[in-house]
């Protein structure tokens, strides 16, 4: 091993959160190693996660509108259809993103160091790359970002043929006649409807009465109906009792209720785990939480001063979004830079067919906290642009304080949502009025104009109560 | 597959222009893979077959029904019981595995008509199995596509006997006296262009196809470069384990570790350790695979 190379940050992680963490010290003058494992950066979210599952989405979607449009033509996926015809262009896709993150990394000055990072101590990190070779760094201010991985439950026998977990979901060759989804989280919930809408018989199952559980009633009612509407199973309040390839033709499912669910394919979400067994974070005096996580202050400073950590490593949300302005954050409270406010409304997107969006507080929320409240809803299909987009099934929430007026939250479900929730997260940051959506001249005919039919819900009760 | 006896020799260019004026006609003679076994692999692909529509298949060509069942039959996969009927075999092992069983036993080398080389051949038939092999673990390992594995694996080669073949025959026909030194010479330059005609008359599934075309530089690959990587992988390993004691050009355990395409898969040392600890399981089902 050669001398211990110095930098002012050690950033461990290309994923969002390492990504822009690398970048904003850059900027600001500081040497910056960014160490990642895989030759390809963007970590999970943009190799395995994020970037295929929307690619195969969009195609679900034209898959979905081409049988909806049967009149203009007979539409029918072929049998065999192979599933990387349906994520087509990701080679593409994925390739442009990492030659945009490469010159990104490059023009800021970053170094990036392809290996495997492990904790020394607090302050050294010993990288080995795929030869074998390794190579110790050092610095005063180091960020674990390393991500997460599919949790593999112990009687869940995954192996990546037949029992897949949302890492090599999109490996399958072949488009299966059927699929069966452990759970009712996110992940399970955007490949559950990515795949019924792309006419794979897909029975969705999970111990808890509905998917999607922080999320209003009847926006997962909205999800639930979308889904069952494709022809999808939705099989909630139901504990599996043995899972198993049966060794012929099928992955066989036993619940807790006696019921048995033979299927092609299953895929496992059972959530995800923090990706630190390599990184021997102990080494460095840090330890997980009960959680498996790692936990950090409000400036994301782990237990150990000088260690930050940021992204699906520490938990929730675990978006994109916000692991990279945690990523972002991070960096500039180990370097004193001057970070700006940062708001603690980070809009929510799942990309589910159809798609569900919230910010702020939910309507549940709202009423365990101020109890009395203020709620306007706006169905699309009551909605113009609804009605001609064949975007029916959805619709917009609005949630106000016991004024009536201050805007605690929005959430949407319906296509488009992880677009419109926008509108509502400009509005809720700048503490704007609900009457504001009513006073604002909104495009005609387009489905923002279910925020002006909520607000105007809110402002009519609010009237009757006055 | 490395062959220590190739390097480029003179003499040859009668031979040589004679081949590549066949292949530029395409009259390549391409074996016909036997009926039954392209209907497997198509059965087996098809979301609507079933068990007993295989069954059927297999029945139809006994030899292949008798290789079916000794495979079935054999301590790795009926260590309890003893299979009487293909539905029972089938049941057992499923869909896939049988047909991986069919198409491994439908490439012998009854296949390929090169008097001669017959043990050259079988030596390439026994390579491109156990790459195949190693393929699926290697692809289980990276988390990427298990069920093309094997079948790349398998055909990742065919061109090789497919060439030998055409070599003899072609020098047959010209009257030229070749030793094996240039026959295989000649087979590593010819093998690559006959192998994507095999599998593309095979009817192979287009990844299979993709994969033999880019196998020597599957960094050019394009969509196909992660099972191109995972197939040519496999034949790493299948280097490592057909090497015998004092064999040259094979690959020892550290020789292996280090291969480029290891690296390029982003596998560490490690993690390149705990799939060569899969050898049993490979060499059993090697071991079944040729009962």
């Amino acid at each position: 091993m050669s001398q211990t190379i110095s930098f002012d940050l050690l950033v461990i992680g290309s994923g969002p959160a390492g990504q822009k963490a690398a970048v904003e010290a850059a900027r600001n003058g500081a040497s910056v190693a960014l160490i990642e494992k895989t030759r390809e950066l963007g970590g999970a979210c943009v190799q395995r996660g994020t970037i295929p599952s929307k690619t195969l989405r969009e195609n679900a979607l034209r898959v979905k509108n081409m049988r909806m449009n049967a009149q203009i033509a007979n539409f029918k996926l072929a049998e065999d259809m192979e599933l990387a015809t349906l994520i087509n262009r990701l080679s593409e896709v994925l390739e442009a993103h990492d030659n945009y993150m490469r010159k990104q990394l490059q023009r800021s000055g970053v170094e990036l160091i392809h290996g495997r990072a492990t904790f020394v101590n607090e302050r050294e990190i010993q990288v080995e790359n795929v030869s074998g070779t390794k190579q110790l760094y050092r610095s005063q201010h180091i960020l674990i970002a390393t991500g997460s991985h599919p949790r593999k439950p112990d009687d869940i026998p995954i192996d990546h043929e037949h029992l897949f977990d949302s890492d090599s979901i999109l490996s399958m060759l072949y488009l299966p006649k059927s699929l069966t989804v452990l759970g009712g989280g996110v992940i399970a919930s955007e490949y559950a409807s990515i795949f019924q809408a792309l006419g794979v018989k897909v029975t969705m199952i999970d111990k808890y009465p509905r998917p999607l559980g922080f999320l209003d009633d009847d926006l997962t009612d909205t999800f639930i109906s979308g889904f069952h509407h494709m022809g999808g199973t939705w099989k909630g309040n139901t504990k599996i009792t043995r899972c198993f390839w049966n060794g012929i033709d099928a992955v066989v499912t036993e619940c807790d209720d006696g019921s048995v669910i033979s299927s092609d394919k299953l895929l496992c979400a059972a959530g995800r785990v923090a990706n630190v067994k390599e990184l021997h974070i102990e080494n460095a005096g840090l330890q997980l939480n009960q959680r498996g996580l790692i936990s950090v202050d409000d400036q994301l400073q782990t237990d150990v001063a000088g260690i930050y950590a940021a992204g699906d490593v520490i938990g929730p949300p675990s978006l994109a979004s916000a692991s990279m302005e945690q990523g972002r954050r991070a960096a500039c409270n180990a370097l004193q830079i001057e970070t700006g406010n940062m708001h603690n409304t980070i809009p929510a997107g799942i990309y589910s067919i159809p798609e569900l969006s919230s910010v702020g507080l939910s309507e549940t929320q709202a009423r365990e906290k101020y109890g009395d409240i203020f709620v306007g809803t706006a169905r699309f299909d009551e909605i113009a642009r609804g009605q001609i987009s064949g975007i029916q099934n959805g619709l917009l929430k609005i949630v106000c304080a016991k004024d009536g007026k201050t805007i605690l939250g929005v959430m949407i479900v319906g296509e488009g949502a992880t677009e419109l929730i926008h509108i509502g997260q400009m509005a809720l940051l700048n503490q704007c009025s609900v009457d504001f959506f009513v006073e604002t001249i909104f495009n005609f005919p387009t489905l923002a104009e279910a925020y002006r039919a909520a607000a105007l819900e809110i402002i009519h009760a609010r009237k009757l109560r006055a | 597959m490395k062959n220590a006896e190739a390097a480029p020799l003179s003499g040859l260019e009668p031979l040589e222009s004679a081949i590549d004026a066949q292949i530029r006609s395409n009259q390549i003679d391409v074996p016909m893979l036997p009926e039954v076994a392209g209907r497997v692999v198509r059965l087996t692909q098809d979301p609507k077959s079933d068990a007993m529509q295989l069954a059927k298949l297999i029945q139809s060509d006994q030899i292949l029904a008798g290789h079916v069942m000794r495979v079935a039959n054999s301590a790795l996969y009926s260590p309890n019981a003893t299979l009487i009927s293909l539905q029972q075999a089938i049941a057992r092992l499923g869909m896939k595995l049988i047909s991986e069983i069919a198409l491994a036993a439908s490439i012998n080398s009854s296949l390929f008509n090169a008097p001669g080389f017959e043990s050259h051949i079988q030596y390439e038939i026994r390579y491109s199995l156990l790459a195949g092999l190693w393929a699926k673990e290697i692809a289980r390992a990276c988390r990427r596509n298990v069920e093309a594995a094997f079948l790349t694996g398998l055909l990742h080669d065919i061109g090789r006997p497919v060439a030998t073949q055409t070599i003899i025959s072609v020098a047959k026909d010209i009257k030229f006296t070749i030793d094996k030194r240039s026959l295989i010479s000649l087979e590593d330059k010819y093998q690559r262009a006959i192998g994507v005609k095999v599998v593309e008359q095979w009817e192979m599934p287009q990844i299979v196809i993709e994969v033999v075309r880019h196998f020597d530089d599957y960094q050019n690959a394009g969509d196909a470069i992660k099972p191109t990587m995972i197939a040519r992988a496999g034949a790493e390993f299948a280097d490592h384990f057909m090497c015998e004691q004092g064999q040259e050009g094979c690959l020892t355990r550290d020789q292996l570790v280090v291969q480029p395409v290891l690296a390029d898969l982003d596998l560490y040392q490690d993690e390149i350790l705990e799939i060569l600890e899969k050898e049993p399981a490979v060499q059993s089902a090697m071991e079944a695979l040729q009962a």
